[in-house]
């Protein structure tokens, strides 16, 4: 795997070329209050300061606590939590973690770079990131982003993580390659908890074209699969249908459970990637 | 070839190979088995991963029928097959081929071991080698040896091949001769009878072998390797004189004319000479001389013809050869010794002979080469007949005259003389001293070179004789005769009509003296010597291939009586022999006459070369089955993708080659000092333009080159290390060029220099003036024990205003101009350097910056580089002193771009410490430097 300080560099240069977020309003407000800290006193569950008590303040408010220290009556407020979560997952199966040439990055990393610049213009805005399944509280600033890296980098273990409490975007990053029926059965409860989530569906251009020729024996990383194909070239034009196929299939389940795909291909450039993940974040909200 | 023939397992002859074990072609038969196994089986997949794989999950591909594999791999298996079943019949090329009648009985294989054979030893091994293999596997072989040994092979015994293989394997050539008689009774008395005979002889006679080669013919059918010495076949006499030594070489054929180097080898191997002889064509000797000194000669302990191995090569000298026993009986002792004749007799013969001094009784008893009476007058009676009788038997007295042999003389003299000396020179003789006049062709002196500044003051005279010239060896230039000599029986007398000190002439002090008296007492040598008793003990003897080995139990000691008649053998090899009085040497061939066999028996059939040499191909054919068996697996591996990525190599190839040759085109130091946009400029422009050294052209065109190189060398060190970016060096002309333009030149004296021209030295006095550098380097560094000579310099240098020169001062800027240094190494180390210093005023001139660096240490050659930029002479220290003198070049380089800077710069700290606090210690001020204007300026 490559060097996690040169995925934060490379996500940092990503983030850092592309438009601030600009969510619907829609998007923005109504279904994620409760979430993220906006530093200011307002509605939410975190202590932010005491202050003197005024009149028109209701006398429940006061804190008879801090209050009978002194002679002065306190008010305590908490933090205005308006701000989103969004909830990150980088598919830990070694076909993920893989490469198909040289002078390219892994699938994995391809998507953790995105994953990461939309990471970092998210926590910019004050939204909450975090990893699904990490344990850790989504939280935001420069910090966060680190603890995003830290562990979408961490070998998950291999079961799909359960949901999480509240609400948020998920993004979910793999290449998809387990039957359909299987990440229906795994995205489902997910999508119940987040309305809004995105399948980024990274490929190697060596699984989209099928390059090879004469005899090989194909096997997949880390399985025990193992398939001995006397001419490959004869094969190639039904597999390029099948990927299509499954890359159509993809985007139905997607719709399916109110979802959006976002396809990329690690040949391709990272930012073009990065941005249209970004639009389809930004588009949270825009359909009913 | 009949199946049967085949089947019974029995060497097989195919054309020139001969098949050991035929049964194993007949796997060649399952060939074509292997090749419906190799092709049914398809080559190994391709392994690659694909994450993407349960795409696939539910496609059947159309085609499975796998590649086939490639035809040429087919081929190399096929290939490494046959080469591996053939390998394994064990074939050998064999042209003499395999007896044409199996039945014929026994094989008797005769071999020449003998001193003579040693040279070409592995031939004539191989011949049998060859003949034994070529034998049956039941046939009996036998085994003759020509040489005498104590315990020879018994012929009789039947051998097996393998048997007879190994023991000719372990089998080596004696240091002593071939006895073909003997041999031939041994063959006799064994009464075996022989089915064919091979024999592998060096060819050469003695004269004896006629009947032993009929013997042999009339018993089998013969066949003949003839393996003679090439070049130098024997070292067969050896000659000492005066001067060095003269050995003999003998060689077989006289076709061509041939060059022979022979070593004069110490006890210990190393050769302290060589010398070059040539035969020529048509002549079946020559000599090689060497002319050492007697000192040298003394640690001679054998001759030996380089690169030619067997004891006949090899001449082992003894003490009995070399040194000659002198008796020197005085006649009377002389208060200072350095005047008595005696010492100059004695340093005249030192290291050449052994000296025995004492009464002349005694002298004669010990039997000497040669005695040497100075200035005795009348020998006594009782000692003349003893004496006589020792000349006549070939001793050879040599006297010298003196004032008391002047005075009374007696009958051992050559010449009758008169009863006076001649005085010449000096205030009352009318004639000049007189030179020694050229020695003549006839006298044994001939050859030897006459002193011209040895004058001879006073002699004694000859009576005129008719045959006083014939006895004359040497005279002076008005004629009279300074050496005469008379035979007496097989002896000789000598007479030197001077002194043997130099009362009486200068020639003692010449070395010409020392040849004379050598030759006199080698012209009357005879060989007298009454042999001493006592037994010789083997000490040192030669193997066959002339290698000196401690003596195994077979070697006896040998009388001293039975040196002259000694016919070498095993109980007497060849070697040294040590007894009571020396060590002495036996030698393989002295005075060796051996002549090629001609008249060979009709019925004998000689072998060439190529008949009588096998090659057993067994190894070499599984070898190369197994290179392309370790192919195939590489092809093998390159074609399933898990193999070295062949593409992807033969796609980096062009870029490898375009980067070796975009690397390669220009050499790296002409790159580093190439100087830009100089084209079409003359050189003094150009030398303006850019800096650069120049160095004197000399004319002697590899100095030149060796010092442009040096240049070179310290140019690309500066360019490398400091700012200063010299490019390449000019040579100058010291008349014609502009000097001016140049920081430093560089001059390395040729030996052989003219003084400097008027137009040089003024040009280079104006250059120096000016402020230019000039580098001086004399490379007369070598001889670590001479101090910096520059006396030779003086006559050169004259014209050139040389300042006052001195060694470098300790703490002189030179040292500390870039880097800190302590002495200033060239290719010599420790050699002084000397610049100028302070002349009578105190002052140099211009600064106080030497503009003259004079030295022998020859800095050029350790600074010198080639194109390549690799150093083209050694260093005396190795790389580490290189580096100190590039240190050296570039202080010198700063030195004379930046004068005296250095020197301000290093007192800095003690300025800043004085302008910082004006702490400073009343004590410490040196009343010298209390400002003058301070004192003026008082109250």
């Amino acid at each position: 795997m490559t060097d996690l300080a040169a995925l934060r560099s490379e996500a940092e240069i990503i983030a850092s070329s592309l438009p601030a977020l600009g969510f619907k309003s829609t998007a923005s407000e109504a279904p994620h209050v409760g979430s993220a800290g906006r530093r200011k006193a307002g509605t939410g569950e975190h202590y932010w300061q005491h202050r003197r008590y005024a009149k028109e303040d209701d006398a429940t408010r006061i804190d008879w606590r801090r209050s009978a220290k002194g002679d002065d009556l306190f008010v305590k407020e908490t933090e205005l939590e308006t701000a989103r979560t969004a909830l990150f997952w980088c598919d830990p199966h070694p076909g993920f973690d893989w490469r198909g040439g040289e002078g390219r990055r892994t699938k994995a990393d391809e998507a953790r770079i995105l994953m990461m610049a939309l990471g970092t213009l998210l926590s910019r805005e004050g939204d909450r990131i975090g990893v699904l399944g990490s344990g850790r509280t989504p939280s935001f600033g420069k910090k966060a982003v680190d603890r995003l890296a830290e562990d979408l980098a961490t070998d998950q273990s291999g079961s799909f993580p359960p949901p999480p409490r509240n609400a948020a975007f998920a993004v979910v990053a793999s290449d998809f390659y387990d039957a359909l029926a299987s990440w229906e059965e795994r995205l489902t409860p997910l999508a119940a908890t987040c309305k809004e989530g995105i399948l980024l569906a990274v490929a190697d251009p060596t699984e989209i074209e099928f390059p090879f020729e004469g005899r090989i024996r194909l096997s997949r990383p880390g399985e025990a699969l193992r398939r001995i194909i006397g001419r490959a070239e004869t094969v190639r034009e039904a597999y390029t249908t099948k990927f299509k196929e499954h890359r159509a299939g993809l985007e139905k389940l997607a719709t399916q459970i109110g979802w959006r795909l976002v396809t990329h291909d690690t040949s391709k450039v990272s930012l073009e990637g990065a941005a249209r993940l970004k639009t389809a974040m930004e588009s949270f909200g825009a359909r009913p | 070839m009949s199946l049967t023939a085949l089947m019974s397992g029995a060497p097989l002859a195919v054309g020139p190979f001969v098949l050991g074990a035929p049964l194993a072609l007949l796997a060649l038969v399952a060939l074509p088995i292997l090749w419906i196994i190799l092709r049914a089986t398809p080559p190994a997949p391709k392994s690659v991963e694909l994450p993407s794989l349960r795409l696939l999950d539910d496609i059947d591909p159309r085609e499975e029928t796998p590649d086939r594999t490639p035809w040429w791999v087919l081929l190399l298996r096929i290939l490494a097959a046959t080469l591996a079943i053939v390998g394994l019949s064990q074939p050998v090329f064999a042209p003499a081929g395999p007896p044409d009648a199996e039945e014929a009985g026994a094989v008797l294989v005769v071999i020449d071991d003998g001193w003579a054979a040693a040279p070409r030893w592995s031939d004539l091994r191989g011949a049998a080698d060859a003949a034994i293999d070529g034998a049956g596997r039941d046939t009996p072989i036998h085994i003759l040896t020509t040489a005498p040994r104590t315990r020879p092979i018994d012929v009789a015994e039947p051998r097996t091949r393998q048997a007879a293989a190994r023991m000719l394997d372990a089998f080596d050539p004696v240091s002593w001769s071939v006895d073909r008689v003997g041999a031939l009774e041994r063959l006799e008395a064994s009464g075996i009878e022989p089915g064919r005979i091979i024999y592998a002889t060096t060819g050469l006679t003695d004269g004896t072998d006629g009947a032993f080669l009929e013997a042999l013919a009339n018993l089998a059918p013969v066949s003949a390797y003839v393996a003679p010495p090439r070049g130098a076949l024997a070292i067969s006499s050896l000659i000492a004189d005066g001067d060095g030594v003269g050995v003999t070489l003998a060689r077989v054929s006289d076709d061509e004319a041939q060059d022979i180097a022979v070593s004069a080898l110490t006890l210990d191997g190393s050769a302290l000479a060589t010398s070059q002889a040539t035969f020529e064509d048509g002549s079946l000797e020559t000599v090689a001389r060497f002319d050492l000194p007697g000192g040298a000669l003394a640690r001679v302990s054998r001759f030996a013809v380089t690169g030619a191995q067997g004891a006949g090569t090899t001449w082992l000298w003894d003490s009995e050869d070399r040194t000659r026993r002198v008796g020197l009986v005085s006649a009377g002792q002389t208060a200072q010794p350095l005047l008595s004749d005696v010492h100059y007799v004695r340093r005249a013969l030192d290291p050449f002979a052994t000296l025995i001094e004492g009464e002349l009784a005694d002298i004669i008893e010990q039997q000497p080469d040669a005695i040497i009476l100075t200035d005795v007058g009348r020998i006594p009676a009782a000692v003349q007949e003893p004496l006589i009788r020792w000349i006549e038997g070939g001793g050879a007295l040599i006297r010298f005259a003196g004032p008391r042999l002047a005075a009374q003389d007696d009958a051992l003299l050559p010449v009758p003389l008169r009863r006076t000396s001649r005085a010449l020179g000096g205030a009352l003789a009318w004639e000049d001293p007189q030179g020694l006049d050229a020695f003549a062709e006839s006298s044994p002196f001939a050859g030897l070179s006459v002193p011209d500044d040895a004058v001879v003051r006073q002699q004694v005279l000859a009576q005129p004789a008719a045959d006083l010239q014939s006895r004359t060896w040497a005279r002076l230039e008005d004629g009279s005769p300074i050496v005469t000599a008379n035979p007496r029986g097989a002896g000789m007398i000598i007479l030197y009509h001077v002194t043997a000190g130099p009362d009486w002439s200068d020639l003692p002090f010449s070395a010409t003296f020392a040849q004379m008296l050598r030759r006199s007492i080698a012209a009357g040598r005879g060989e007298v010597r009454e042999t001493s008793e006592g037994a010789f003990a083997p000490q040192l003897v030669l193997d066959g291939f002339g290698r000196l080995q401690s003596p195994d139990a077979t070697a006896q000691p040998l009388q001293a009586a039975d040196f002259a008649t000694i016919q070498t053998s095993e109980a007497h090899p060849p070697g040294f022999y040590r007894g009571p009085s020396g060590t002495r040497a036996i030698n393989a061939a002295p005075g060796v006459r051996l002549s090629p066999i001609t008249d060979w028996p009709a019925s004998v059939r000689l072998l060439g070369d190529a008949e009588a040499q096998r090659l057993d191909l067994t190894g070499l054919l599984l070898t190369l089955a197994l290179a392309l068996i370790a192919l195939d697996l590489i092809i093998a591996l390159a074609l399933s993708g898990r193999g070295p990525q062949l593409r992807r190599a033969a796609a980096a190839l062009p870029f490898i080659l375009a980067g070796t040759l975009i690397a390669m085109p220009e050499p790296a130091a002409a790159q580093l000092l190439a100087a830009p946009g100089e084209e079409g400029l003359t050189k003094a422009e150009a030398a303006a333009i850019n800096m650069r050294f120049g160095y004197v052209r000399t004319g002697d065109t590899e100095l030149d080159q060796r010092v442009e190189a040096g240049l070179l060398g310290l140019s690309r060190i500066l360019y490398l290390r400091t700012s200063v970016e010299p490019v390449r060096p000019h040579a100058l002309d010291l008349e014609t060029d502009a000097l001016e333009l140049y920081p430093l030149i560089y001059y390395s004296v040729p030996e052989t220099a003219d003084p400097l021209s008027e137009a040089a030295a003024s040009a280079l006095n104006r250059y120096m003036r000016g402020g230019g550098g000039l580098v001086i380097d004399t490379r007369g560094g070598g001889n670590p024990s001479a101090e910096s000579d520059l006396s030779g310099l003086a006559e050169f240098l004259s014209g050139l205003d040389a300042p006052p020169l001195g060694p470098v001062p300790q703490d002189h800027v030179l040292t500390k101009s870039f880097y800190l240094i302590d002495n200033y190494p060239g290719r010599f180390s420790g050699r002084r350097l000397w610049v100028e210093v302070p002349g009578d005023d105190g002052r140099i001139e211009g600064d106080g910056v030497s503009r003259l660096f004079i030295g022998d240490a020859d800095w050029a050659g350790a600074w010198a580089i080639d194109e390549r930029t690799r150093p083209m002479f050694s260093v005396d220290g190795g790389s580490i002193q290189r580096e100190y003198a590039y240190r050296f070049g570039v202080n010198l380089v700063m030195y004379v771009l930046t004068g005296n800077y250095k020197s301000d710069q290093v007192h800095i700290p003690a300025l800043l410490e004085r302008l910082g606090d004006g702490e400073v210690d009343e004590d410490t001020i040196d009343l010298d430097e209390i400002p003058s204007r301070i004192m003026d300026g008082g109250p």
